[in-house]
């Protein structure tokens, strides 16, 4: 019995099989890389999306103008509405959630890995059905294929199947990823990590995993009805066989309202940590950031019949969504306080995450407020249907998603590809996109309100005083695509060419910093004790103090004995 | 939007009172995030001191934000109610109908079709596109749709509302100056929605009572000579113009006169 006692893990690395780097890359179930597809693939729809929108911008540039065909507009509205909530913000949402967030908590990978990486072959699946759609006959029925439009009756080709096809193995795809991450951040958090020390985008990822959890499962049903209404002759939507048109409404406002408070709870999520490391202060008050996330969440969603104030519904359900839409103020404006509040006393440093974190508050601010606007039943009975609506909701999206997302990017690009993103890029970038945002939708919000401009329409009329807006809002657009673009190339150009960041460029305080740039598969090799919301601090005061100690006995050590 | 009716008074009014409220809440927040961010740009040797939140300084803050909050909300549900009340006639409206005293509104049904409105006058005679209402007369609109969700919108006038269809819904409004006012769908409802556009022409109850007694005749001489009627319009449409040449004619023909001459068909 004298031998050296077995290693716990025998293995002398794998076998080596034979294939390509990319086939095991897409074939990896590793958080990490399911996250990074999820997110190159974010990037490319973020350029199909903005590209879209500019088509469509250029059929509104002037008036009454023969650029496009109805059809071929309204083929480009739905497939914009679909690329750019699907295939471009949730999955970037959620696939920042999934890298960051169990690095956050110290995990050594998520507790179910095999469903996030069904959940990211799904997306992709979604991706391409969506895609080659457009090869056939693509979706006519709009951002939200409202039934009875969306029925087979009114639009006969396969383009809506397509289009709930794609959207559908999409959601279905966050929902198994949610899956994993609920899992995962329940009980695969470091020692000493209680709810109360986890990082506050950790928490995010918690909440925004359990909303996706009851929102994404209503839009499948709905879907699936919609899908049976329409291959085997369902009447769930339809008029008549005691189908109602309306049921659709509730139904999809559920998750539309619940992505929107998604897109919200991570962009101030992400903005968070980053003022906070980029000022060198804690959050100003954890508690109030985590109840008030958690908050939205519930509220937000259960507010969606704020999309319903001009349907045949009862005036005291109005009222009840304006109630909460209304206390929706709350939460949201005490994350905007303590956000505010956490740069006070602090040194910033201006780099790019904290330029994209203000562009974000900036824009959600505008868009929230015009939201609140229209959350009056009164004031949406004209604001509804009208370009200020979609200005509101673009100002609040665009900010979390672009804004938010890219200033998130930019923060743990570092962490993903151990390069730093290009900061002068990153500032030309960022001066752009928010110049094209504002040129883009305040002209339509104007529009709307004065003029009473509606949405979707693929042509406006001369002399109806809108003109000059709408070219605004056209170059704006255009502003935005190149914006969108040079974000995309510094991306790209940074992953190979961006200066090497080593494991924490930014001083940050939470465990992902821990970890080497890029992290290795099992994230960490020593997962540490956590004894407070601010673990790296922690550990570099502890190696100070060592290092201090050490230098003390050396100095005591060198003193004369005499 | 300029309101000519009560109920859009009362939405206006809202609308501004929601605008000021966004402002205030758009600049609370901008000061208070670039001033904050002005104090503290980084220099050189200055460490980080950071004042920390208590949790009274939380209650306070959402205190104010709640305050504010039950404020818009009242607010918003006095103008919103004062909004969807129903007006009454004046003494200067259609007080009398064919000789007979109108108890309450005069009722009026839209129905939304791919892609022109339909609207029924009490005594049997429609128009299409077209609404022609008498002015300071309480006018009760009952929505209905045959094919998909339209909404229909005259902002000058009264609230949006949807027609869905299978759901009868109606709305109230009064309006109170003569003249003619447009408004245009606001739910996608397929190829022609752009041009789905609407007016109503808000005339004296004289005349209105006038106009829907010429468009019944029309109506009648209309389906006797149906086929006659029909060739004419054909040559009409040729000329353009098809927005006036709407008001009339029957219903299998009028579908293709869309409003603004845009003639798209539902295939």
């Amino acid at each position: 019995m004298n031998e050296a006692p077995r290693p716990e893990i025998a293995i002398d690395g794998f076998p080596r099989r034979r294939r390509w780097a990319w086939m095991d890359f897409v074939t990896s179930a590793d958080h990490k890389d399911v996250a990074k597809i999820l997110m190159v693939g974010s990037g490319g729809f973020l350029f199909l999306a903005a590209l879209e929108l500019f088509l469509m911008r250029l059929q509104l540039a002037i008036p009454e103008n023969t650029f496009m065909e109805p059809y071929t507009f309204n083929r480009v509205l739905s497939l914009y509405g679909a690329t750019s909530i699907f295939f471009f913000v949730l999955p970037l949402i959620m696939g920042i959630f999934l890298y960051v967030a169990p690095l956050q908590v110290g995990a050594r990978g998520t507790a179910l890995p095999r469903l996030s990486q069904i959940g990211g072959l799904l997306w992709a699946a979604g991706a391409v059905v969506l895609y080659s759609g457009f090869l056939w006959t693509p979706s006519e029925a709009g951002v939200n294929p409202l039934p009875p439009l969306s029925e087979l009756a009114f639009l006969s080709n396969n383009g809506v199947d397509a289009w709930l096809t794609a959207c559908g193995f999409a959601t279905f795809g966050f929902v198994l990823i949610s899956i994993d991450l609920a899992t995962t951040l329940q009980v695969d958090r470091a020692p000493g990590m209680a709810w109360r020390r986890a990082p506050i985008f950790a928490w995010a990822a918690n909440v925004g995993s359990w909303l996706m959890l009851f929102i994404g499962p209503v839009l499948l049903a709905a879907f699936t009805m919609l899908m049976i209404d329409r291959n085997y002759g369902g009447t769930f939507f339809a008029d008549g066989g005691g189908g109602a048109p309306l049921l659709w409404q509730h139904l999809t406002w559920i998750f539309y309202s619940g992505a929107y408070m998604l897109v919200l709870i991570f962009a101030f999520a992400a903005i968070a940590e980053i003022f906070a490391v980029f000022s060198g202060n804690e959050l100003f008050n954890r508690n109030a950031v985590m109840i008030s996330l958690a908050a939205i969440a519930v509220i937000g969603t259960l507010a969606y019949m704020q999309n319903m104030y001009t349907a045949p519904i009862g005036i005291g359900w109005k009222y009840f969504g304006m109630l909460l839409s209304l206390a929706l103020i709350v939460p949201v404006g005490l994350v905007f306080y303590n956000l505010i509040a956490t740069l006070n006393g602090g040194v910033l440093r201006m780099r790019a995450p904290m330029l994209f974190s203000i562009g974000a508050l900036v824009m959600t601010s505008l868009g929230l407020a015009a939201e609140m606007q229209q959350s009056l039943v009164g004031a949406a009975f004209y604001l509804k249907g009208t370009t200020a609506s979609t200005a509101a909701t673009s100002f609040a999206l665009i900010g979390g998603s672009i804004f938010g997302g890219f200033a998130a990017l930019h923060y743990w690009f570092p962490k993903i590809t151990g390069r730093a993103m290009g900061e002068q890029l990153g500032r030309i970038s960022f001066w752009t996109t928010a110049l094209g945002t504002l040129l883009a939708f305040v002209p339509l919000a104007l529009a709307g309100w004065e003029q009473d401009q509606v949405v979707d329409a693929y042509k406006f009329f001369n002399h109806t005083g809108v003109n000059f807006y709408n070219l605004l809002s056209s170059i704006g657009v255009l502003i935005l695509l190149i914006g969108v673009i040079l974000i995309l190339i510094n991306a790209v150009a940074s992953v190979k060419g961006g200066a090497r960041a080593g494991h924490d460029p930014w001083g940050g305080d939470t465990l992902e910093w821990f970890t080497v740039s890029p992290p290795p598969v099992h994230n960490f090799d020593v997962q540490p004790d956590v004894r407070s919301a601010l673990p790296l601090r922690d550990i570099r005061a502890a190696i100070a103090s060592r290092a201090r100690t050490a230098e003390e006995r050396a100095a005591r050590e060198s003193q004369p004995v005499a | 939007m300029t309101p000519h009716s009560p109920g859009t008074g009362q939405i206006n009014t809202l609308i501004w009172i929601g605008f000021f409220a966004a402002l205030i809440v758009v600049l609370a927040i901008n000061l208070g995030l670039f001033g904050a961010i002005r104090r503290n740009r980084g220099e050189r040797g200055r460490v980080a001191t950071q004042p920390r939140g208590a949790v009274g300084l939380q209650w306070r803050v959402a205190g104010v934000l709640s305050g504010f909050a039950v404020l818009l909300f009242v607010l918003g549900i006095i103008f919103t109610s004062n909004a969807t009340s129903t007006p009454q006639t004046t003494s200067a409206g259609l007080t009398s109908y064919h000789g007979e005293k109108l108890d309450g509104p005069l009722v009026i049904k839209a129905t939304g079709q791919q892609w022109i409105w339909r609207y029924n006058y009490p005594n049997g005679s429609f128009s299409y596109y077209k609404m022609v209402i008498p002015a300071h007369t309480e006018i009760e609109l009952k929505l209905a749709s045959t094919d998909v969700i339209h909404t229909w919108s005259v902002p000058d006038l009264a609230p949006k509302v949807d027609a869905v269809p299978g759901k009868n819904t109606k709305i109230f409004f009064r309006a109170d100056a003569e003249g003619e006012f447009w408004g245009q769908s606001a739910t996608l409802s397929g190829q022609a929605y752009a041009p789905m556009r609407t007016a109503v022409e808000v005339v004296s109850p004289a005349r209105f009572e006038e106009f829907i007694a010429e468009q019944q005749k029309d109506i009648r001489k209309g389906n006797e000579g149906a086929e006659e009627i029909e060739a004419e319009k054909a040559g009409e449409e040729e000329e353009g113009e098809a927005g006036e040449a709407a008001e009339e004619g029957p219903a299998e023909e009028s579908e293709e006169s869309i409003g603004e001459g845009e003639g798209e068909s539902n295939e």
